[in-house]
């Protein structure tokens, strides 16, 4: 009973049974609309402060008026320049990482769920360099391809190979998927490894490596239109249907029995799940963690069915990355970290502690 | 009321033929088992009554309808299945997985959270687990987590029940409730279908027994009449008696290795 | 003349036993680059490595133009057998020496790529050409008899690599590469030449700033406060707004850019990234359009290999005051 005082601490005491599991029912549903309702106020005053912090010293007050001046209130205090900062800089590249993280806890989320795996996330199989791959192609060779398109048919391209590795070794079990996409995800690498190679002139590997480790630096408003698009488009069907991954829960044979057409749902999630972290991947490069560690986060609060879990995961990873980002481009002001470096720094020993507890429990 | 009917079934599991022409018949009302020696093809055989699987060659009818030919909704509200040993990665609660059964009925929107939540209840109270509604599926032991799931095939209210070894890590006195359980679900009217292992049990509580070897039917009726010492001695290589219980009249079953 | 420089090149050695003092191990030792006679050995203590020289080199394999450059400006462009990763066009006035050369790689060469020219001595502009995946890990190289040598200016070492490049470090370079060569009066006569210029150069007073722009579209790679950029800025009385940064050059936000607004700004001309290339860029992003720089297409070019400490910062430095003087200020 240890985690019923986590979830309810009053469901201890069964009364009428039936009265009981009303009860504990209504009570988990009222957590979750309560988490989710924190974490959607605490996502809107996340986006507000981080617009505020940056190198350049622009007061609080004229930020939000110069952002209020864009949609249509008032005129903005600002010189021009200062106002570029607000309105080109600041605000495109906090709502990009509120974007970004949601669609990377989503993908996590949903991945774990379909490969029923913890571990499992879009780096684990390989379409994050997949996706990675084929960006790099575009922006090296000069393919005449636009870049989410080409992020999107690399993650795609990396899922398939994963796929189909895993079930020529035999049935597509978890450890057969995680492990051919350890292999398509070191091949991916390597290719990407030989390109930059080939290619890489000067010093513009730099622009590779922010691709690599994962950067907001270049987020404008294309980038909040193609990752929060990319989010709505993919997320909220994903969300919607969110009742049939907790169906997968005890394999795909249990999930067969309950009604769910098992391959169809798989395939289609994933593609699902490849395009929105091709389209992520477009704008930030590969930031690893937050789709391995804010869903499983989330589950420790709110227990894991996935019509609470998907979008408090989504809401949760936007806040975490809109403060990852912020530490990217404030902490060594005017240096600029790769944002990724600032989520395997706090994702990672996070992720770790995750590993224990589990252990400790099972 | 809906019968079950399977016929010349051949089925494969890792591309082997594990059922080869296997009939199967199961009236409402009754609990048949389907016993035999390990790998004689029980699971895949109720994989593919389950219609889980589709079957390489042969039909499986619920009732007058093809199993395979039925929407899977559809299906999934016609019959349930009971996995042995399935597990889970995920921290489901006890409740949260017996709700499970409720998608066939439910779809994605959910239903109507009252009656999940009796349906869930008393699907628990049928299985003693009442009191372990709030438990994280993954801290229950082996035998209490195949109760739950039980409860969850419970859950989405079949005519027709299929059961993988649904006694395995069960005490003694589970089992027994477990058997009780499903005989009052056949006198309810339902179709019960389950795979054992433990002969003595076979022949205490089912009504009908299909005897698979090497994935054919070595035998197959009513269960007195079928599990004869003969046939025992055939399939398994024991010598057997047939006792009848002093106290309710039960069929009790004594066992030797040959020549002892 | 060669006494002169023992004292200068001793003070930054002294400094770096005391610092490095078990890193750099037997090297630390005091150098002796006394090369009055061109029978004696010069050593150098060269970013931690000692170096002795018995003879000048006669076979020389360079890395980066910086090399190159040096050595073809020193008279002694004959002994090059080989070059690699050259970052541009030689400079119109070494231009014809250097027409003959042979590179034997557009990157950094490979280890086995360098020893198939059986060269004495491999000379680098940067102090990563000497990895094992490149052309061969320096004591390797000194076990099979081939002597390396980095320009001094790009030591990364703590106490080698300059703390704020000076014209003194510029020149002792020549000076020092002069000596192992036995062309000191070549070396003397060039540092002259070179003196003269830099001081001939009249900084701009009217108190303007600088961006050094080298690379980068997402975030910009910069010259920030102790490399060649600061060096020339500094001559021609630019300030540069990533001065503070302690580093040669580094990585800054854009924000920080559009926050200082910078009056001028240094596009590094690139055959891989050109000028040209990051105006445009400039003149299309919305919020960075508005810089004063771009709006009044205030830039100064300078060739990237140019950029780093050499023979040609002292003509870089002219060619920039010489372009501002040119810029239409108000």
């Amino acid at each position: 009973m240890r985690f019923s005082a986590v979830t309810a601490p009053d469901r201890t005491v069964p009364v009428a049974r039936g009265a009981f599991l009303l009860d504990s029912l209504r009570a988990s549903h009222l957590t979750a609309v309560g988490a989710g309702t924190l974490l959607a106020a605490l996502l809107v005053v996340s986006v507000a402060v981080a617009v505020t912090l940056g190198p350049a010293d622009i007061r609080v007050g004229d930020v939000w008026r110069s952002i209020a001046s864009h949609l249509g209130l008032g005129v903005s205090p600002l010189s021009a320049l200062r106002d570029g900062i607000v309105w080109e800089l600041r605000l495109p590249r906090v709502l990009t990482a509120a974007a970004v993280g949601a669609g990377l806890a989503l993908s996590g989320a949903v991945m774990q769920a379909l490969t029923r795996n913890a571990l499992a996330d879009p780096y684990l199989l390989g379409l994050s360099s997949g996706a990675s791959l084929g960006a790099v192609a575009v922006v090296l060779l000069g393919l005449g391809v636009l870049l989410p398109v080409a992020a999107f048919a690399g993650a795609m391209a990396a899922l398939l190979a994963t796929l189909a590795l895993a079930r020529a070794a035999g049935a597509l079990t978890p450890a057969r998927t995680v492990l051919a996409g350890v292999a398509v995800s070191s091949l991916a690498g390597a290719v990407t490894s030989l390109v930059i190679f080939w290619t890489a002139t000067g010093d513009s590997y730099r622009e590779i490596l922010g691709w690599l480790l994962g950067s907001l630096a270049g987020a404008r408003w294309p980038a909040v239109a193609i990752a929060a698009g990319a989010v709505l488009v993919v997320g909220i069907p994903l969300v919607l249907v969110a009742r049939l991954l907790d169906a997968f829960a005890f394999g795909d044979t249990s999930a067969a029995a309950l009604g769910v057409p098992v391959e169809a749902v798989r395939w289609t999630l994933l593609g699902a799940t490849a395009l929105l972290t091709g389209a992520l991947v477009s704008v930030s490069g590969s930031i690893g963690f937050v789709g391995l560690v804010l869903p499983h986060a989330i589950r420790l609060l709110t227990g894991p069915g996935h019509r609470r879990l998907l979008p408090l995961s989504a809401l949760a990873g936007a806040v975490f990355l809109v403060w990852a980002d912020t530490a990217a481009r404030t902490l060594f002001d005017p240096r600029e970290l790769p944002v990724g470096v600032v989520t395997a720094i706090l994702g990672a020993p996070v992720f770790a502690l995750l590993l224990v507890r589990r252990r400790s429990r099972s | 009321m809906t019968a079950l009917r399977a016929d010349r079934v051949r089925a494969s599991a890792g591309g082997r033929l594990v059922v080869d022409g296997v009939d199967v018949t199961a009236a409402p009302g009754t609990v048949t088992a389907v016993i035999g020696p390990n790998g004689a093809g029980k699971s895949t055989l109720l994989r593919t009554l389950a219609a889980v699987d589709r079957p390489d060659d042969g039909t499986v009818r619920y009732g007058a309808d093809d199993a395979f030919a039925l929407r899977r909704r559809e299906r999934a509200r016609l019959a349930a299945l009971v996995e042995q040993d399935a597990t889970t990665e995920l921290d489901l609660t006890v409740a949260d997985t017996v709700a499970l059964g409720r998608l066939p009925h439910e779809g994605l929107w959910g239903g109507d959270a009252a009656e999940r939540s009796g349906i869930v209840g008393a699907s628990l109270q049928a299985v003693g687990m009442t009191a372990f509604a709030d438990r994280r599926v993954t801290t229950l032991s082996g035998g209490e987590r195949q109760r739950v799931l039980l409860a969850k095939a419970l859950a989405q209210r079949t005519p027709l029940l299929l059961l993988d070894e649904p006694t395995n890590h069960l005490d003694i006195a589970a089992q027994l409730t477990t058997l009780g359980l499903l005989r009052r679900l056949a006198a309810a009217g339902t179709t019960i279908v389950a795979a054992l292992h433990d002969l003595g049990l076979a022949i205490a509580y089912a009504d009908a027994v299909v005897v698979l070897a090497a994935g054919r039917v070595v035998a197959a009726g009513p269960t007195r009449e079928t599990l004869t010492p003969a046939l025992l001695r055939a399939v398994y290589g024991v010598d057997a008696v047939l006792l009848e219980h002093p106290g309710t009249g039960r069929p009790v079953l004594a066992l030797d290795l040959p020549g002892d | 003349m060669p006494f002169r420089r023992s004292v200068l090149l001793a003070l930054p050695v002294a400094s770096a036993a005391l610092l490095a003092g078990c890193a750099s191990g037997p090297a630390a030792g005091s150098p002796t680059p006394s090369a009055s006679a061109a029978a004696e050995t010069v050593t150098v203590d060269n970013c931690g490595t000692e170096v002795a020289f018995e003879a000048a080199p006669e076979r020389v394999v360079t890395i980066k133009s910086t090399s190159t450059e040096m050595l073809l400006a020193l008279g002694v462009g004959d002994r090059i057998v080989g070059t690699a990763f050259q970052d541009g066009p030689l400079p119109d006035d070494l231009a014809d020496d250097g027409a003959g050369l042979t590179s034997i790689a557009d990157k950094l060469p490979s280890e086995e790529a360098v020893l198939g020219l059986e060269p004495d001595l491999v000379y680098a502009g940067w102090e990563s050409a000497f990895a094992a995946d490149a052309a061969g890990e320096r004591d390797e190289l000194a076990s099979l008899g081939v002597a390396s040598y980095v320009s001094p200016a790009a030591c990364k070492e703590p106490g080698y690599q300059p703390e704020k490049l000076t014209w003194d470090d510029v020149f002792a370079e020549i000076t020092e590469v002069g000596d192992i060569f036995r062309v000191p009066d070549a070396a003397a006569e060039l540092v002259d030449e070179q003196e003269a210029e830099v001081a001939a150069i009249e900084p701009d007073d009217r108190g303007l700033t600088a961006l050094w722009y080298s690379s980068g579209t997402e975030t910009p790679y910069v010259g920030a406060g102790i490399g060649n950029p600061q060096l020339l800025l500094d001559t021609i009385g630019l300030d540069n707004i990533a001065g503070d940064v302690e580093d040669t050059w580094t990585s800054i936000g854009w924000e920080s850019v559009v926050a200082a607004d910078p009056d001028v700004i240094v596009l590094v001309d690139a055959s891989w990234n050109s000028a040209q290339k990051k105006r445009d860029l400039l003149a299309a992003d919305p919020a960075l359009s508005g810089l004063t720089a771009v709006q009044n297409e205030r830039y100064l070019v300078v060739p990237f290999a140019a950029s780093e400490a050499g023979v040609r910062s002292a003509d870089a430095a002219a060619d920039l005051a010489a372009q501002l003087a040119e810029l239409d200020l108000p």
